[in-house]
């Protein structure tokens, strides 16, 4: 898949806050040349018992929008919203996670700021990924299971299938060494097993279009498009879940009236709505 | 132990340098001294004087730093046994005439053998037994921790090795610096060895929430100890590790899986069922593979292969294909992704087996 033009960085080129109805729109620069800037929906009222909500936008990389989306819906409970940027100039394959340039150190390393920033604790929060943020949101989850309370995917591209395949499409050794890979991924999967694990996709989302990674391998081992890949990837996990004695907590939801896009998904196919039934109750950490 | 028949008043200077290994001990209890410094035991707190500077021109102190070594020079150390197959072999005793400095951690004995390589350790006067007001001989046991109630992290991963210097606090340091970065709160453990502060602060400086070793519960070193007393040891730490909320311990062994007091408690079902893994630090392939066979014979498969052998890619690939395990150099421990997945692997507790 090929990231779109850089450009499209300009979207979050905007600066200064932004009191909406129950919080802030905030916006937070990179604090280091490695570093990753975010924006985060501050409620009014934080409660800190609430476990925040981290959500990693897609390819375009409209953070900002996931952040105000999110934020309309969840500010009232006293939830902090955080969606980092993964600026194409500096992360152009942050979806894989591993590689030359780390995502995952860079979300790891944006967490710790604002753990010592806000007052709220960053140990433990929901993940959410779209698109391309889903596909680094479960392979990020694969060796931090222990750092999240739910994990929440939007229609990804593709994924790493729990399977011997070299990874990222499978757990397997990758075809060449890639840096932060760790050959005891696959038997560490019991925890991430364990997860609460949501995966969404548009009813619509049936397609193939010039952003999902497509080839004779990834077909046959993924499927065509997105709902086939997301339905087939939930399968697996629930296979082997059960195969290693664990009852997996783990489903699939077709999203109503939606393609792949993400502003549509959340107001036309409810997928807060969808994400919040998931929670019958509000879990606190 | 008392001795009253030698003892006298003692006001020690200030200039007398305070060993590594005394750290926790209260210094306003020293009052009295006695010459009988042939009754020396273990752990008992030894006033000497700087004889001659040999392999030991330093000292380590109770406050963290090396303090230069002089003639003349008074000192506060343990008496206290060492196995070092790199350095010394010492035993708990002093002589009248002369003793050994047998580690710069403070640790004052009498030496055995020593490693070709090594010169003649630095040679101390004993000047006396410290005592308190009672003329009761004090002893590093005195200021052992308070032994919370029983418990453990949830999750201890043992870091054994083939030897001295196979790379094992290195992997320690390294694996508690990753784990940290994954967001796990880590306590670093040296069960055995000899009083020192390398490896200590090594844990410290890598970001373990909590640091402890055996002379936070009054050893001075664990050779020669009795296994009971030292599996005593490793508990009262695991112990304090869980009331510091670690989520999980590094522990390290000392030495390779031969050595007396290591092989001894490995070979121990309970001390083994402490453990939710093992790393193996190895030199070479053909240590590693050695290794794994010794820790087979006790039901251990470590969970991968660390240590020197990791620096040497030919070394990495023998011993991969030689063991079947995975070798994790110490890059790969310190990154968070790595050590994360490697916690999660020791998270189910399935790898080591309960040998009878």
């Amino acid at each position: 898949m090929i990231d779109p033009d850089p450009s499209s960085d300009d979207i979050c080129d905007e600066t200064g806050d932004v009191q909406l109805t129950g919080f802030r729109l905030l916006r937070r620069d990179r604090s280091s040349s490695g570093g990753l800037a975010c924006w985060i929906a501050l409620p009014d009222r934080i409660d800190p018992a609430i476990a925040p909500l981290v959500a990693v936008h897609g390819i375009h990389r409209d953070a900002r929008t996931q952040a105000t989306l999110f934020g309309h819906r969840v500010a009232e409970q006293g939830r902090v919203v955080i969606a980092p940027l993964f600026r194409y100039r500096h992360w152009r394959g942050y979806q894989q996670v591993y590689g030359k340039r780390r995502a995952d150190h860079g979300l790891l390393a944006l967490l710790d700021e604002l753990g010592a920033t806000l007052p709220i604790d960053m140990s433990r929060f929901d993940l959410f990924g779209y698109s391309g943020g889903a596909q680094f949101a479960h392979r990020f989850a694969f060796a931090y299971p222990h750092r999240i309370v739910e994990l929440h995917l939007l229609a990804a591209g593709w994924y790493s299938f729990p399977d011997d395949e070299p990874y990222p499409y499978g757990l397997g050794l990758p075809v060449s060494p890639i840096p932060g890979f760790s050959p005891l991924l696959k038997a560490s999967l019991g925890h991430f097993l364990s997860l609460p694990i949501r995966v969404y996709v548009g009813e619509q989302d049936n397609v193939v279009d010039e952003h999902v990674r497509s080839g004779a391998a990834i077909d046959r081992q993924q499927g065509l498009h997105r709902l086939e890949r997301g339905r087939r990837w939930v399968n697996a996990l629930c296979e082997l879940a059960q195969a290693r004695g664990l009852d997996p907590d783990i489903s699939f939801q077709l999203l109503p009236d939606s393609g792949h896009d993400f502003k549509t998904c959340v107001e036309r196919g409810g997928l807060i709505d969808a994400m919040m039934r998931t929670r019958s109750a509000l879990l606190h950490v | 132990m008392t001795i009253d028949h030698l003892s006298e008043n003692l006001t020690l200077p200030d200039s007398a340098k305070w060993a590594f290994t005394t750290r926790r001990v209260d210094r306003r209890d020293v009052l009295r001294i006695s010459r009988a410094i042939h009754l020396a035991e273990s752990g008992d707190l030894v006033l000497a004087q700087v004889e001659s500077i040999g392999s030991h021109g330093k000292l380590q102190l109770a406050c963290g730093r090396p303090s230069e070594l002089y003639p003349g020079d008074l000192i506060v150390v343990a008496c206290g046994a060492r196995y070092a197959s790199d350095q010394f072999e010492g035993v708990a005793e002093i002589r009248r005439d002369g003793a050994d400095l047998l580690a710069s951690g403070g640790v004052v004995g009498t030496l055995r053998q020593r490693h070709a390589a090594m010169k003649m350790p630095t040679r101390l006067r004993p000047l006396g037994l410290l005592l308190d007001q009672d003329s009761r001989v004090i002893n590093l046991a005195r200021y052992a921790m308070a032994c919370p109630v029983e418990g453990r992290p949830p999750v201890v991963i043992g870091v054994v090795g083939s030897s001295m210097n196979a790379g094992k606090t290195s992997a320690v340091a390294a694996l508690v610096h990753g784990l940290r970065r994954a967001g796990w709160r880590v306590a670093g453990i040296k069960a055995t060895g000899t009083g020192a502060y390398g490896d200590f602060n090594a844990y410290e400086d890598a970001g373990a929430q909590t640091v402890l070793d055996f002379t936070d519960a009054g050893l001075v070193s664990t050779y020669l100890q009795p296994l009971p007393r030292l599996e005593e040891v490793l508990c009262s730490l695991l112990s304090a590790a869980a009331a510091a909320r670690a989520e999980v311990a590094v522990v390290e062994f000392a030495d390779g899986v031969l050595q007396r007091e290591t092989a001894g408690l490995l070979a121990m079902p309970d001390v083994r069922g402490l453990f939710s893994g093992f790393l193996f630090a190895a030199q070479d392939s053909l240590s590693a593979l050695g290794g794994c066979v010794a820790l087979a014979r006790l039901d251990i498969v470590p969970i991968a292969l660390t240590g020197l052998i990791a620096r040497s890619p030919l070394s990495l690939s023998e011993a991969e294909q030689a063991t079947g395990q995975v070798v994790m150099s110490r890059e790969a421990l310190r990154d968070p992704a790595q050590a994360g997945v490697l916690m999660n692997v020791m998270r189910q507790p399935i790898r080591v087996g309960s040998a009878a």
